[in-house]
């Protein structure tokens, strides 16, 4: 069973990205796919709210294929709000960081505390450049110093952390950080490494369609895991930071 | 039918350790999937400050196999051509692959024209790098970036080469369409299309079949996210037995 946890829907392109993520579920035989929608870097109030009605649309129209992560800016006033209302009314499933600011930043703890509170996944995307960082772009350090204040928040590590070696050294030592192998980098090694730093248990299967899909699928089937430990990235361990019964501490 | 990859590569990458990096690993990948023969160069060719003898190892690698040589030049380095001219007779060599990023020159370079006439001479393809890593990865070195409007213009220059582009991106690829297009003898590898979702579809729509043949970049990238890209692609067989096929070789 294959569940997509990193997926996404941009504006502008909201009808043909949702045609192309149906048509790859049904093509690959994707059990599940988790979507949050994006456009600009910082987002004021009102394009988060249409994002995130578009995500809540797509999951009322594929209730069976679609979940959704809540996307939020923590610069927004209304960002508490946002979450509340993508949680409880639009039947999203975690919540989702991008570059708006870093992930350890102060005015992202009381989104974080908001999440412990609903025992739901944070999804951050972190990426390591060596050419193109954006201001506020989260890496692995920053993934790690948020783990360490919030031990029982469930923070999962998009993309390896961009570069997998700055970004998986940087929170090998934190229990609380799942990681995924989003994104369109795909070194034969990355998985290999990350397993041998953190073992399979933590190791998420996300793609970042409409962008990729073998590329990431690609990596997984060639990386050195038995059957078993496939089954725990493309699945299990999903299932696990979803299950909002199960808390981690 | 043959099946091959014209982008793999057997030795160390400086910056990261390789898991998978022996002729042995890379031959286990190609049976497992199908693929009959590979048009393989040395990694540690392109460290090294005399290319050749990096060369002279993969020759003692593969020789025997149904794998072709495909010789590194760096035609900044002296006696280039007469390098050229001791790997068809030495290694039976299939190809020349150059990394001007990592070697720091233009497209536009004297050198590189010469180049180019000695391997249209002998009728021997030229495998033009444009990238290895993705340059967000790159540590230590950062490589010149191979601009392709330069690629375009260069390509235009060269008419009577045979040349493959190695892993380029979609976009990038696009964007000199009609160089690309307009030269009878110019095709692209699969080891750039890591994106979009449907890439192989989308980018038929821009390219005849016969432009795009099929490589890996392996042990540096993922075999499979290529592979199955390729493998699971909305096309007819007949076109994707071609793209693995490598008829490039055989183009007149």
């Amino acid at each position: 069973m294959i569940i997509d946890i990193h997926t996404h829907i941009w504006a502008g392109r909201y009808e043909s990205d949702k045609q192309e993520l149906m048509k790859a579920a049904e093509l690959y035989d994707i059990y599940r796919i988790y979507v949050s929608a994006l456009k600009s870097y910082y987002p004021d109030e009102a394009e988060i709210s249409e994002l995130n009605f578009e995500v809540a649309k797509f999951i009322k129209e594929q209730p069976d294929i679609i979940g959704g992560f809540c996307y939020i800016n923590p610069s927004n006033k209304d960002a508490l709000d946002v979450l509340k209302k993508g949680i409880e009314e639009q039947d999203m499933e975690g919540m989702k960081l991008w570059v708006a600011a870093y992930c350890d930043d102060p005015k992202v703890f009381p989104l974080v505390e908001k999440c412990i509170g609903y025992n739901i996944p944070i999804l951050i995307h972190a990426f390591h450049k060596a050419v193109g960082q954006l201001d506020n772009e989260s890496i692995g350090s920053h993934v790690a110093n948020l783990a360490r204040r919030y031990p029982e928040a469930k923070l999962l590590m998009a993309h390896l952390g961009g570069n997998a070696y700055n970004g998986i050294k940087s929170i090998r030592s934190c229990p609380n950080v799942w990681v995924d192998i989003s994104g369109s980098i795909f070194r034969r090694d990355d998985v290999d490494y990350t397993k041998k730093l953190i073992g399979t248990d933590r190791i998420v299967f996300g793609t970042d369609m409409p962008g990729s899909y073998f590329t990431n699928f690609g990596q997984i089937e060639d990386a050195d895991l038995t059957s078993e430990e496939k089954q725990l990235v493309y699945s299990g361990n999903t299932l696990k930071i979803l299950d909002r019964k199960g808390r981690i501490l | 039918m043959s099946t091959v990859d014209v982008n793999c590569l057997v030795g160390h990458w400086p910056f990261r350790k390789l898991y998978k990096n022996t002729f042995e690993e890379v031959q286990k990948i190609h049976k497992a999937n199908g693929i009959t023969s590979g048009y393989v160069s040395s990694l540690d060719s392109i460290f090294y400050n005399d290319p050749f003898e990096g060369d002279e190892d993969l020759h003692e690698i593969i020789k025997g196999s149904n794998y072709h040589h495909v010789l590194t030049i760096n035609p900044m380095l002296p006696e280039f051509v007469q390098d050229v001219k001791d790997g068809i007779k030495k290694f039976g060599i299939k190809g020349v692959r150059i990394y001007p990023g990592y070697h720091g020159y233009s497209l536009a370079n004297s050198k590189l024209k010469e180049l180019c006439h000695v391997l249209a001479d002998y009728n021997i393809p030229l495998f033009l790098t444009i990238r290895m890593e993705d340059e967000r990865s790159d540590y230590l070195v950062r490589p010149n970036k191979v601009h392709m409007d330069e690629v375009g213009s260069f390509i235009g220059r060269v008419p009577d080469n045979k040349i493959i582009l190695l892993t380029a991106f979609s976009n990038e690829l696009i964007s000199i369409k009609e160089a690309i297009n307009n030269h009878r003898y110019v095709r692209f590898d699969t080891s750039g299309l890591k994106g979009p979702l449907f890439a192989v579809e989308k980018m038929l729509e821009v390219f005849p079949p016969e432009k795009m043949v099929y490589g890996s970049l392996y042990p540096l990238y993922s075999f499979s996210c290529t592979y199955l890209t390729l493998k699971h692609a909305q096309i007819d067989e007949n076109i994707k037995q071609e793209i693995l096929s490598c008829l490039f070789l055989t183009f007149t």
